[in-house]
């Protein structure tokens, strides 16, 4: 049967992901910590590594949200924790969704034992627990920012290449493919102009999840010594500084742990909802 | 005669309140008791939404915005819980277009009719297992018993579609409704299930309604006939007046459109000279031989044909016949096999990317499936210009400047160029993806079921555009499909080819005034009916 009936238009289908409530909110929340991180240096009142005071102290005029342990100014430290692991998750996340695709694209349209090797090596990666795999390779790599991005690559890349592969292996049936087969066109042309550009959705969705989970996986490792460390403000790392007056200054541990939660809420809710809108299930992934 | 079924001024209505669109539009027509009654349009013309109207089901999304649908007492919207459940089990009954997936894949054949049995009837333990087997004899399967431990994939297509109508035979329902129930099956096929399913309503007295696109099979079976189009009624009466003198232009279009098999002119013939397409002893068997394993049944064995320029030849075969096999053997997709076939003077040997350049370019090929055959992220102007820019190196202003003359001489506006294929219609599509190959420039074109696709009015527009460019070119065509009547209005020769072997093969009118073998003589008694329906329309003529 012949299909009639056209999709509606892009931007019609981004209004119509905004008008649902819980997408607009995902949306605005990613903003909101895209403009802290991109820009906290010159909107946050103070310098993250000045020291103020000789301890903790409450909320003042000066200080909105008071001094931590060692006095520094705890909204400009507040505002400044999402940085690094914002920072080091694109990176690692692009690089593994990069770098996933290509291999990806590699097993599913050429099978056999070129795909037997790539998958079983993703096997073998993804068969080590994520927190683990990325402490040992901490412990190898170090953990400046460069490393860890390396290293958010490296978790990350085999969770991508397995769902390019099967998405790959089901487009590369299609006739476009055969037909650009028999035309004799080169295969790096049939696997990054006639395939690849069908992924777009599929790839957009990859690196927000990965990028949500390394967030979460980055502020842990902070918190366990692993990751980012003194003096560099980080939401993990200021949780677990506040460890020790949990009982008497409790907003210490909420505020960090809130800032960490409401990112990855909002990194969560515009996926699905932008998924949604756009036909691709975010769902069947790692 | 009371009518059975009565539908009034019914409405159904898709989409958000505000923005809705009418599936069915102000319908109302009456069927009487016993009687076969076809509802014929092209896609989305509502048939479909309308045959489960008769039912009291709606597509999600859809609802019943006026109207009403009455089955002999029972008003079939009003019905609801226990009381539409005891209608749709016991009054009526659907037999849907795909067979394969309205039976359940995990259990049994017995498994499901036994239940539906149990279910529906009063029958247990041993009279309902003999009800499966008397159920499944009646409807022609062979070998019940060891068929009824076999699972859906384990049948054929055409046996799968006679388990559901069995399985709808079981409360003998005194209205079955069958929603394509043919489309899937190869033609032979589904000679023998019409002729089931004709049998079957006879012996229940049941009411038969026909949803179909497909006007030969309803001329066929159907004694009244309703044509539907964008969700309206166009018009409906007897059978017999419909194909003889229909009032309303949009059916005689219809009608007319319907490819038949001896009326049309035969197409001019092409150029005298040697055969573009010369294919000699050619057999292939898929996979190699392994030592120990059997050999397995040829997929194509000795075939021998040529084509020459400005020629078409049909090659006519239902599913499994291997005419998609020998397509992809001669374009490439396929290779490894025995015998010898040549372009001009080329030997064609080995798969497309070990073939010269030239030689790729002189084979194209249109597929089946036109969406699934253009890339959906490419716009049409890039899916066209792509073969003149790689085997001319053309620029890519004189690529386009070439594309927008292809389009025009496809009827088709160089609008079209910035849009993607999913924005275009089914037949615009595969009209795009005929642009594309003769953009190539061939010397061979493979028509691969290129029409099968689509509705029959925008079939006929391409038949006649590939036969009147195919002319002017002087192009080599193969022309595949299922169908033989669209073969024959399309070919100078004609080849059938079943399991792999040539069942008939010469000039078109031979072929069809005089098949040699029982084979084609069954393909083509599939289009006898309506052609002597339609041949009739001469007659009232004369009469008045």
């Amino acid at each position: 049967m012949a299909v009639e009936a056209l999709p509606a238009p892009r931007t019609s289908r981004l209004r119509e992901a905004l008008a649902s409530p819980l997408t607009a909110i995902g949306v605005a929340l990613v903003a909101i910590h895209l403009v802290l991180a991109l820009f906290s240096p010159w909107i946050a009142p103070h310098s993250v590594s000045a020291i103020f005071t000789d301890g903790l102290t409450p909320p003042s005029a000066d200080h909105w949200l008071g001094t931590d342990q060692i006095g520094r100014d705890y909204l400009s430290r507040l505002m400044s924790g999402g940085r690094v692991a914002l920072l080091v998750s694109a990176i690692g996340a692009a690089v593994a969704v990069a770098v996933g695709t290509v291999l990806g694209l590699i097993a599913g349209y050429f099978g056999g034992i070129l795909d037997d090797a790539i998958m079983r090596v993703t096997d073998a990666l993804m068969a080590v627990p994520e927190l683990v795999l990325i402490a040992i390779l901490v412990l190898t790599f170090g953990k400046d920012i460069a490393a860890l991005s390396v290293i958010v690559a490296i978790v990350y890349t085999p969770g991508v290449v397995r769902v390019v592969r099967a998405k790959t292996a089901s487009i590369a049936t299609l006739d476009y493919v055969r037909a650009a087969e028999l035309r004799g066109e080169p295969v790096p042309r049939i696997l990054l102009v006639e395939i690849a550009p069908n992924l777009g959705g599929l790839l957009a969705v990859e690196l927000a999840i990965r990028m949500s989970s390394a967030i979460l996986k980055i502020s842990a490792l902070s918190f366990l010594g692993l990751g980012i460390s003194q003096p560099t403000p980080d939401w993990g790392l200021m949780v677990q500084e506040a460890m020790a007056v949990v009982f008497t200054d409790p907003w210490f541990l909420i505020l960090p742990a809130a800032a960490l939660s409401s990112l990855i809420i909002g990194i969560n809710f515009a996926v699905d909802g932008l998924s949604r809108a756009y036909g691709i299930s975010a769902k069947g992934t790692r | 005669m009371s009518a059975h079924v009565s539908v009034d001024a019914l409405t159904i209505v898709f989409g958000k309140p505000g923005e809705e669109r009418a599936a069915v539009d102000d319908v109302s027509l009456q069927i009487g008791r016993g009687k076969t009654f076809g509802i014929v349009g092209e896609s989305g013309s509502g048939k479909s939404t309308l045959a489960r109207a008769l039912l009291g089901h709606t597509r999600p999304g859809a609802r019943v915005a006026a109207g009403r649908v009455r089955v002999g007492e029972a008003d079939v919207f009003a019905l609801s819980g226990r009381a539409l459940r005891a209608f749709r089990g016991g009054a009526v009954a659907m037999v849907p277009q795909n067979p394969l997936s309205s039976l359940t894949p995990h259990r049994t054949i017995h498994q499901q009719l036994h239940e539906l049995i149990t279910l529906h009837t009063e029958l247990a333990g041993k009279d309902a297992h003999d009800r499966v087997i008397e159920l499944m004899v009646r409807t022609g399967l062979p070998d019940p018993k060891a068929l009824a431990k076999r699972y859906p994939h384990e049948l054929s297509g055409g046996q799968r579609q006679r388990v559901v109508i069995a399985s709808a035979l079981i409360a003998k329902p005194s209205l079955i409704v069958l929603d394509e129930p043919t489309t899937a099956l190869d033609k032979t096929v589904e000679a023998r299930v019409l002729a089931l399913v004709t049998e079957v309503a006879q012996e229940l007295s049941a009411t038969l309604v026909y949803v179909s696109h497909d006007l030969n099979v309803v001329g066929a079976i159907c004694e009244d006939v309703a044509v539907m189009r964008d969700g309206r009624l166009i018009e409906h009466g007897p059978a017999r007046t419909i194909f003889a003198n229909a009032e309303a232009s949009y059916t005689r279009h219809l009608i007319e459109a319907i490819p038949i098999l001896t009326a049309t002119p035969a197409p001019a013939i092409g150029i005298e000279g040697p055969p573009v397409l010369t294919v000699k002893n050619l057999t292939f068997h898929y996979g190699r031989r392994a030592l120990f394993a059997r050999p397995a049944q040829p997929q194509l064995s000795n075939l021998s044909f040529t084509v020459a320029a400005g020629e078409t030849l049909g090659l006519v075969g239902e599913s499994g016949s291997g005419k998609s096999t020998l397509a992809s053997l001669i374009a490439g997709a396929l290779s490894g096999h025995d015998g010898t076939m040549r372009l001009c003077e080329t030997t064609l040997e080995g798969s497309a990317r070990m073939r010269e350049k030239s030689l790729r370019r002189e084979i194209q090929m249109v597929f089946q499936d036109p969406l699934s055959s253009l890339n959906p992220a490419h716009t049409v102007g890039e899916i066209i210009d792509r073969p003149t820019r790689l085997y001319f190196g053309e620029t890519a202003a004189g690529a386009r400047e070439k594309s927008i003359a292809l389009l025009a001489e496809l009827d088709l506006s160089p609008d079209l160029l910035s849009r993607r294929p999913r924005e275009l219609s089914g037949g615009q599509q595969q009209r795009v993806a005929v642009a594309r190959a003769l953009a190539a420039d061939p010397k061979l074109l493979i028509c691969d079921e290129v029409t099968s696709a689509l509705d029959v009015t925008v079939q006929s527009h391409l038949i006649a555009l590939i036969k009147r460019l195919q002319l002017q070119r002087g192009i080599a065509c193969l022309f595949i499909s299922h169908d033989l009547a669209v073969v024959s209005d399309m070919s100078h020769r004609i080849l059938v080819l079943e399991r792999g072997e040539v069942r008939d093969y010469g000039p078109r009118d031979h072929v069809i005034a005089s098949p040699q073998t029982d084979y084609t003589k069954m393909l083509l008694s599939a289009f006898r009916a309506t052609q002597a329906l339609r041949q009739e329309r001469a007659r009232p003529a004369m009469a008045s």
